[in-house]
């Protein structure tokens, strides 16, 4: 994988994969390292539960969110939702650009509803996967569910059991998502785990994937 | 054969919706009938999304009527069958649960309270508690489950299951919309590896043989011509359902022996309560957990045992006293003083169960 001067980083994956935490981390990294940042919200399912209540907080550290405000929303997901203009244009903004894409398979479909997501050439997509959550709990159900994603560039290993997170899992899940993506013939791109986990792994897991420090901002929001 | 969902034992990272899913794959159920209504969405979408695998169907009808009336169908055809549903769609479902209840079928029926009255809130309440427990135009012969965490909806969700089909009373899981939603860490089971038998299911119709000749014909109603032959029906349910109630009732409770004041509460109140609870012990307050797992029928030997001791209740719930109107059922003659936390629609926290005890206790 070649990163150039610009990063972009779309994160999809299996609903409450850990997608919207594993992006406003990665979005705080980057602007911590005095790069221009945009965090894009593209949960069009439910808008309203995702980065909007820390929209402010995030921002206060440096990093551009586009997401909704809550004085501009007219209902709940159910309702139905129309794609915020700013965010169908935010590939064409300056920096880097960190897209948070909600709601598995068909949340994923979003990506495309964005001006220039089949050309931009920096545009790297990243299935986010837990292997505590049911569907993606093997090999094979990995390996399938990224097929149906499609378009994957690489895996993240974002196994956890919430408050209940030790270290079995996040290597259990090490694991597995290196065999997934071996089979997916498609790098793993990190392994994600909250700060206290992430030291005790160290810079590079067992087999050699970078290790991201994870602080939970999510818990904040409603779901 | 398709393989079991669930071997062994398994932690995972789930919402309660999904938990259920699994859980009415885990206990064997063969169909889910079912119309969407938020926040219960998801139980369909994760039904859907894993029946391929394991063999087990689903039909989405074109409304709560259907759906409740279709689970009846199932259950007469001797499918081990269950519904989910919510708010208005809940109420909409009152009258095939009341058939069920008159013909004595064991659906299963998952409610994930929602804001009311009418649509309200898709979120989250627990004002579905009367409906729930005495809805329809009969005398509430149900059982009612009321789940605080996800591993209470996985272990009574396959546990509904066997309850309805063992004493034929339509049987609910009643969650809401925080627990729906809501992500934690619960152990999938197959229920076989521990002990848990399921009840096996059995055709109301179209058994084998002919009727009046080979065997007595199956005459299902509910319907009756005379108001006595009503009133001889009613009393033997009434007795079957009088005799099931001392091994269906359940409770858990902590700290009542000496407690002046006892917290009553059900589903995800109770968890705020259960640590406001053990706060207040460590700062000397005499406070006891009580906490009916069946609504329906209420733990009323238990609750008469903790209020021939304890001065007062404190009854917390997130409705304006459907709980408490249970309860005063059950504990009717009993002199402890009843007091009240009542928020209807929103969530409680422990801070404020604490602080309205201290009020209370000054």
């Amino acid at each position: 994988m070649v990163i150039g001067s610009r990063i972009v980083e779309a994160y999809v994956g299996e609903y409450a994969s850990g997608k919207s935490e594993v992006a406003v981390n990665r979005a705080l990294e980057l602007a911590a390292a005095g790069r221009l940042v945009t965090l894009v919200d593209l949960d069009v399912v439910e808008p309203c539960y995702t980065l909007r209540p820390i929209k402010r907080e995030l921002e206060q550290k440096g990093i551009s969110v586009l997401a909704w405000e809550t004085r501009e929303l007219i209902g709940l997901g159910e309702t139905g939702n129309i794609l915020r203009a700013e965010n169908r244009w935010a590939l064409r903004r300056p920096g880097d650009i960190i897209l948070d894409i909600g709601y598995g398979v068909e949340g994923a479909k979003t990506l495309a509803l964005l001006e220039d997501a089949d050309t931009d050439p920096d545009l790297q997509v990243y299935a986010v996967i837990n292997i505590a959550r049911p569907m993606t709990g093997s090999v094979a159900d990995i390996v399938q569910y990224v097929l149906q994603l499609g378009g994957i560039d690489g895996l993240i290993n974002n196994s956890h059991l919430g408050d209940d997170t030790d270290l079995a899992i996040v290597q259990e899940g090490s694991r597995v998502v290196s065999e997934a993506a071996r089979e997916l013939d498609i790098p793993v791109v990190a392994v994600t785990a909250v700060t206290e986990l992430a030291e005790l792994i160290g810079p590079v897991d067992s087999a050699g994937h970078p290790v991201r420090k994870l602080v939970r901002y999510m818990p904040r929001t409603l779901w | 054969m398709p393989e079991k969902p669930i071997q062994g034992e398994k932690k995972v990272f789930v919402t309660g919706n999904e938990v259920v899913a699994w859980a009415a794959l885990a206990a064997e159920a063969e169909i889910m009938y079912g119309y969407p209504i938020t926040p219960q969405n998801e139980i369909m979408h994760y039904w859907t999304r894993t029946i391929p695998k394991f063999g087990r169907r689903f039909l989405q009808t074109e409304d709560e009527l259907s759906a409740g009336f279709t689970t009846v169908g199932g259950v007469l055809a001797g499918r081990r069958a269950f519904t989910a549903t919510a708010g208005p769609g809940n109420i909409l479902m009152q009258e095939p649960l009341s058939m069920a209840e008159a013909m004595r079928v064991p659906i299963v029926a998952v409610v994930e309270q929602r804001g009311g009255p009418s649509t309200a809130t898709v979120i989250y309440s627990q004002q579905e508690v009367t409906l729930t427990t005495l809805g329809g135009n009969g005398e509430g012969l149900r059982v009612v489950y009321s789940t605080a965490t996800h591993q209470d909806l996985f272990d009574y969700t396959i546990k509904a299951f066997n309850t309805a089909w063992k004493y034929r009373f339509p049987t609910f899981v009643l969650a809401d919309g925080y627990q729906a939603k809501m992500r934690e860490s619960v152990v999938f089971y197959d229920p076989a590896e521990r002990g848990i038998k399921m009840v096996p299911t059995e055709a109301y119709v179209g058994r084998p043989g002919m009727p009046g000749v080979d065997r007595p014909p199956m005459h299902m109603r509910n319907t009756y011509n005379m108001e006595e032959e009503l009133y001889e029906v009613l009393q033997e349910y009434l007795a079957d359902y009088a005799k099931a109630a001392p091994e269906i009732e359940e409770h858990e409770a902590f700290d009542t022996a000496d407690a002046d004041l006892v917290v009553i509460s059900h589903g995800v109140v109770s968890r705020a309560c259960k640590m406001a609870v053990q706060e207040l012990r460590q700062q000397g307050y005499k406070v006891g957990y009580f906490r009916p797992i069946t609504l329906r029928p209420m733990p009323e030997k238990a609750l008469r045992e903790v209020a021939a001791t304890a001065k007062q209740f404190l009854v917390v719930e997130s409705a304006q006293g459907q709980l408490a109107r249970l309860l005063k059922e059950a504990m009717y003659g009993g002199t402890a003083e009843m007091l009240t936390l009542f928020k209807p629609g929103v969530g409680v926290t422990s801070e404020e169960v604490v602080a309205r005890v201290k009020e209370i206790k000054g």
